[in-house]
């Protein structure tokens, strides 16, 4: 049973009760616990399952798209925009462009480093239109030398080390001397 | 289709921790919503749940845990979610309801609780990314916010002090608003400058804070409308669009998916020339950089042209184009899907003129709400005009 | 591959493993403490009254979910932490689906002076008797031990 209230300004009131940090150390509150532990296998998929396999051997996978006259990387078994499959692999080269980019003080868990990680999306030469690469790490520079733009090349772990993952490559270092 | 009405509005306290449960939380958004509207629990015909990932709260099904607060045991439900779009688009869905005419009155309510994430709610958001392709990277979720922030900032040329007016603009204009988290008088574009760097260019008080809250709304049929006001405010329209996952491969310095989504809004409500038709808006604002992004996403200006506005003064609440008049969510805090309440629930109190300290001055008649979600992939838009 | 192309290779796709890691905190609520502190320092339970409901709910709650009454201070009311089987079972398997060494009785118990019930173990050398309408008690954490969880019940035993 509620009544319509008329107050001149909404909200009128803020309800609810602020709970501090220090009150749930000190349980000033009462609360459950839990910690679950979910684990996952995801498929991987056919198109990233050749893309991961290329990354083994050291080599960077696209895929074409006739209809909207696209190389796609990372590959995909049907082109999202036009709905249709995607056919024919196209090997790229390891070396593309910085299309943006950030100067990280935090890691993955949100705490604080004191060497920034630098991170951003590279575009891949031979796949196109730009953007069109992937997410890695940006190394052998510093962070005033980072630039929207610049021309870099991947660094790969050696062979016996790489196991299927974008972890193969190490991450992206400046291309000295223009392309290849 | 039905005309539809909004009649009532409510939300909690913003705060990092709340100790309510979820459930108590949506029922004392809901009571002050029914307050609003003079309504009681029989007469809401059908419940519209909108709430993010299951993953904040950690309870699976989360929209059925809570459904009791939210006046919906026994009645016809649905629970509707697309990440930070769902604070507008759970409107969206209750207008649907009225609209089809397979409901007079439809009760939307949105409720988060990210603190019960421990120890934050990032933990939760690593799982966003893609387990293949990003996350042996160990991503942090700020990098990806960096990445679109640099984006803009370097194809417009756009100054970080600029972009640190927003939230200077936005935290001050949450100071009339009761259940605001991080309102602040005195902030200044060097407090937001000088604050530690996270991952350039994003620093800390560029970031709006997680926070556990609800809000509430009620539609009704433009039949019924007069039995409760006689000045309804009305959705004259709504949008929304989403973007492919694959964002390495988009355009990170203009989001198009929310212009596709404005311009199915814009089309219904009858507006041909945003920055004319339309007297304010609140887009949303979880990074200062974003405010700006979605005004231009938003068609309310040219590319490039937001920060340019905010530099000049329009978008302060007694300029040309008040640009989140509440104090949007890095005033009053970020509660996912609960960001409703400044963003739709506010459009409401700004039409109707309740909306006390805030109150944007002369006749604002027409209003746009908006909100954003996924990885930058989900725009969800409406329009609220008066009369 | 492309769509179109045969997979003929089983071991060809791979998988990916991986987890999904967060911890939980959940607060109890406004009802949800009261209850809890009040079962730190006394052997009882708490309900609340709906009074246009004319219903006595367990667990106590800020609010009536069928008439959406806020309940109020004056609504709220002790109980014993005791109660009458309504539905029970021989539980052999746990939550991972692992068969247990000792099968466990479950039951839900219908709370005395209340319209409520809750789950709760019953620990009893009977397994296979028929529970229905049996009376059992809570058994609680000795008065200091409690924490205020429903950890706080140990088990219940037939009276």
């Amino acid at each position: 049973m509620v009544e319509k209230k008329e107050y001149k300004e909404w909200p009128p009131y803020a309800p609810g009760t602020h709970v501090r940090e220090s009150d749930i150390r000190e349980k000033k509150i009462t609360y459950s616990w839990w910690e679950p532990e979910v684990q996952y296998s995801w498929s991987v998929g056919h198109a990233m399952s050749k893309f991961l396999q290329g990354l083994k051997d050291g080599k960077l996978y696209g895929i074409h798209c006739k209809t909207c006259k696209r190389v796609i990387v990372p590959p995909r078994m049907f082109c999202e925009y036009c709905f249709g499959p995607t056919e024919e692999w196209v090997e790229l080269k390891d070396t593309g462009e910085i299309e943006t980019f950030s100067i990280s003080y935090l890691d993955a868990d949100a705490r604080r480093i004191e060497e920034p990680i630098l991170v951003g999306v590279v575009s891949i030469d031979g796949a196109y239109p730009k953007p069109m690469g992937f997410m890695h790490y940006f190394g052998e520079m510093t962070k005033d030398e980072i630039k929207i733009g610049m021309k870099v090349k991947a660094v790969w772990k050696p062979e016996n080390e790489r196991e299927g993952s974008i972890t193969d490559i190490k991450y992206f270092k400046p291309l000295k001397g223009g392309s290849e | 289709m039905k005309e539809v009405a909004v009649l009532g509005a409510g939300m909690t306290l913003f705060r990092r921790h709340l100790k309510e449960t979820g459930k108590e939380l949506s029922f004392l958004a809901t009571k002050m919503a029914m307050e609003d509207a003079g309504l009681q629990k029989d007469d809401i015909d059908m419940v519209v749940m909108g709430t993010a990932p299951d993953a904040f709260d950690g309870i699976h099904m989360k929209g059925e845990n809570l459904i009791d607060g939210a006046a919906g045991a026994g009645k016809p439900y649905v629970r509707v979610f697309n990440g930070g779009g769902t604070g507008v688009f759970a409107p969206i869905a209750g207008w649907w309801h009225v609209a089809s005419g397979v409901a007079d009155i439809c009760l939307v309510v949105c409720e988060e609780k990210m603190g019960n994430c421990y120890p934050h709610p990032q933990t939760a958001f690593r799982h966003i990314w893609d387990p293949i392709l990003d996350r042996p990277l160990n991503p942090n979720l700020v990098w990806l916010f960096a990445m679109e922030m640099n984006k803009y900032m370097t194809t417009y040329n756009i100054k970080k002090e600029d972009i640190a007016r927003v939230a200077v603009k936005n935290k001050r204009n949450a100071v009339g608003h009761p259940c605001a988290q991080l309102a602040d008088p005195n902030i200044t574009v060097d407090d937001v400058l000088n604050s530690e760097i996270m991952a350039w260019p994003v620093q800390r008080l560029d970031i709006s804070p997680p926070s556990d809250g609800a809000a509430a709304l009620i539609f009704c049929n433009k039949d019924i409308v007069h039995k409760f006001t006689d000045d309804p405010i009305y959705v004259s329209g709504v949008g929304w669009n989403i973007d492919s996952t694959m964002w390495t491969n988009r355009d990170l310095s203009f989001p198009r998916y929310v212009a596709e989504a404005a311009k199915m809004a814009y089309k219904k409500a009858g507006i041909l020339n945003p920055r004319k038709d339309i007297d304010f808006a609140e887009p949303y604002d979880p990074f200062d950089y974003k405010e700006l992004h979605h005004m231009e996403g938003l068609l309310l200006c040219d590319k490039g042209e937001a920060p340019i506005l905010t530099r000049e003064g329009v978008t302060e609440r007694d300029g040309d184009l008040p640009i989140c008049p509440s104090g949007g969510l890095l005033g009053v805090g970020n509660p996912i899907a609960a960001t409703m309440g400044q963003k739709i629930c506010e459009l409401y109190w700004q039409l109707a003129g309740k909306a006390g300290k805030r109150q944007i001055p002369g006749d604002p008649r027409v209003g746009v709400g908006q909100a954003w979600g996924d990885i930058m992939q989900m725009a969800t838009v409406m329009v609220l005009r008066r009369g | 591959m492309g769509f179109l192309e045969k997979q003929t290779d089983p071991t060809s796709p791979m998988h990916w493993r991986g987890d999904m890691q967060a911890d939980y905190f959940y607060p109890s609520g406004i009802a949800g403490d009261k209850f809890f502190k009040h079962l730190m320092e006394k052997d009882t339970f708490l309900a609340t009254k709906c009074k246009p409901c004319n219903k006595i709910l367990f667990p106590p709650r800020l609010y009536c979910e069928d008439c959406f009454e806020e309940i109020t201070e004056d609504d709220w009311m002790e109980v014993p932490a005791s109660g009458k089987v309504k539905l029970f079972t021989k539980a052999t398997i746990n939550a991972h689906g692992v068969k247990m060494e000792e099968p466990k009785v479950i039951a839900l118990i219908d709370i005395d002076n209340t319209d409520g019930a809750m789950l709760g173990i019953i620990k009893t050398n009977e397994l296979d008797k028929d529970f229905s309408g049996v009376k059992v008690k809570a058994v609680l954490r000795p008065k200091g031990n409690r924490e205020g969880t429903l950890k706080d019940i140990l088990y219940w035993q037939v009276i």
